[in-house]
């Protein structure tokens, strides 16, 4: 099977006569389990940690009563003269005691993830993007797009082609982002909860993710997109899983340079070929080659070990209601062939001989021999 | 789905995405209902069957104007370009319904593409139709008893 290729979207928007074979890493299998697994443990690596006082709910000379106070021998506070005096103090069902278990800066904050595992998840996740299917069900309105997935000539970002706002609006607009953008922009709401007010004060969709490569297409495009709500970039070579799968949801709409993609190769390599940049990295296997079950099903392979279908056209209803033979004539009949006989000699209609039979003179006295 | 690897089908898209998707709308009352917002989807329930960003065939029908009826099938080799994998029909709401419920047979289930909707494309269709109706108005009621006696005095 030759491998499938994409088109290269110009500036403009419109396709150009250039392709590029689909690289490797859009072959490897698709694990939304692992993605979901890598990405939990990766959102929890840029936490800061945060605890509250040592001291707090512990600054006051509290002793219990003991027994013999009819109160609870909880540490009361001490002395007179104010309010404070004998109310209970430090428990943590106390008013300004301290809090249950106070958190702790040295809570395990951070999570290592094996390094196969964050290139598994990260493969995973670029290869689910060039789903259209799994982009609208991610919610990415890309009902506009010329091609998933989208890449985009080079030429529309090299050598500082694509400097101001203003021109990555247009090439947006040109390749069919304008819905995705426009959707960002109306879904910026204020953040539920206390986040509020800790500098998260509002909450938006994610845009289009735009790949580049910084070797070839420069960073100027960086400062271009930064401003454009939703619109992240991100470096081929330092591919981020979240970026390529926010929430953990597969589907991130991508915009790659050609540059970029054609990188993915050397980045990512292919199931026989290890990377390049990479150490010791093959893409992974898919464990299964047909991953549609019709396929596989209706596959000669199958069919041809499968058992025929018994009783043929006609098949036996098993389960149906019972008749009364009685009452139905054709079940009767079903039951009993002599019952046509019966019925068409009118034998049901005969009188018994009123006569009893006449028994055999030896009968009585051989009943009685014994 | 040309410029495809064979790593993804319609059964594992629905893996992914049946859990959560954009489209999903979650009920906590009647036991949870599940619905789906999918405009490619006949029964707007959340299934498998139904499920038309899932599907590589599926046929939306949905009140494109507040006079027209869309018919909507996707394109199953043009899966990959978005902007051109849908054909549409539009029918009036004057088509007469028998006409209607035709030409959604004839264009989807009866050239076999996906013959197991045809009953939910005809349902929906006739829906549709239907809620773009014109209402009549009712008539003025007639005057009774002491309002009509009084109504035929004046007069």
């Amino acid at each position: 099977m030759s491998r499938p290729t994409v088109t290269i979207i110009g500036a403009d928007g419109a396709a150009s006569q250039n392709t590029h074979p689909l690289p490797n890493v859009f072959k490897a299998p698709i694990r939304s389990d692992i993605v979901q697994a890598v990405h939990t443990g990766m959102a929890k690596n840029k936490r800061q940690p945060y605890a509250v006082s040592e001291k707090a709910g512990h600054q006051t000379s509290a002793e219990s009563w003991g027994t013999g106070r009819a109160v609870a021998r909880i540490p009361r506070v001490s002395g007179g003269g104010t309010h404070r005096a004998g109310q209970a103090a430090f428990g943590n069902q106390c008013r300004s005691g301290r809090m249950f278990a106070p958190t702790k800066v040295w809570r395990k904050w951070h999570q290592k993830i094996n390094l196969g595992q964050k290139r598994f998840a990260t493969v995973s996740a670029i290869a689910a993007s060039s789903s259209a299917a799994l982009l609208l069900a991610r919610g990415h309105r890309v009902g506009a797009i010329p091609e998933v997935p989208l890449v985009v000539s080079s030429a529309a970002f090299a050598d500082g082609a694509l400097k101001k706002t203003s021109q990555a609006i247009n090439l947006l607009n040109a390749v069919g982002a304008a819905a995705e953008v426009e959707k960002v922009k109306d879904s910026r709401k204020l953040r539920a909860g206390k986040g509020k007010l800790r500098n998260r004060r509002n909450v938006q969709r994610r845009g289009p993710l735009v790949v580049y490569d910084p070797t070839k297409d420069g960073k100027e495009l960086v400062k271009a997109f930064r401003n454009i709500p939703g619109v992240e970039t991100c470096d081929v070579y330092a591919l981020n899983l979240l970026q390529l799968a926010p929430g953990g949801h597969l589907g991130r709409f991508v915009i790659w340079s050609s540059n970029a993609f054609a990188a993915l190769d050397s980045v990512y390599g292919s199931t026989t070929e290890p990377s390049e940049l990479k150490r010791d990295f093959l893409l992974p296997q898919n464990s299964v080659a047909q991953p549609d079950l019709n396929k596989l099903i209706n596959s000669s392979e199958v069919q041809s070990v499968l058992r025929p279908v018994r009783g043929g056209a006609i098949t036996k209803r098993s389960v149906v209601q019972k008749k009364n033979p009685l009452r139905n004539k054709q079940v009767m009949l079903r039951l009993n062939p002599y019952a046509a006989a019966y019925a068409k000699q009118g034998l049901g209609h005969q009188k018994a001989d009123e006569k009893a039979l006449t028994k055999d003179k030896t009968f009585e006295a051989t009943l009685h021999e014994n | 789905m040309a410029a495809q690897y064979e790593n993804l089908s319609s059964d594992l898209i629905w893996q992914i995405s049946r859990k959560n998707n954009s489209y999903l709308c979650k009920r906590k009352q009647s036991g949870g209902v599940q619905f789906s917002r999918d405009p490619l989807n006949l029964t707007n329930k959340h299934s498998r069957k139904y499920a038309g960003f899932a599907n590589a065939q599926a046929i939306g029908i949905n009140a494109d104007s507040p006079n027209t009826i869309g018919l909507t099938t996707k394109l199953p080799a043009r899966a990959n370009k978005p902007a051109k994998s849908q054909q549409t029909a539009s029918f009036a709401a004057s088509t007469p319904s028998r006409k209607l419920y035709k030409s959604v047979v004839n264009t989807t289930a009866k050239r076999g593409y996906r013959a197991d909707l045809r009953a939910a494309a005809v349902a929906r269709a006739s829906a549709v139709k239907l809620a773009q109706q014109q209402k009549k108005e009712r008539a003025a009621p007639k005057p009774r008893g002491a309002a009509a006696r009084k109504a035929a005095e004046s007069s």
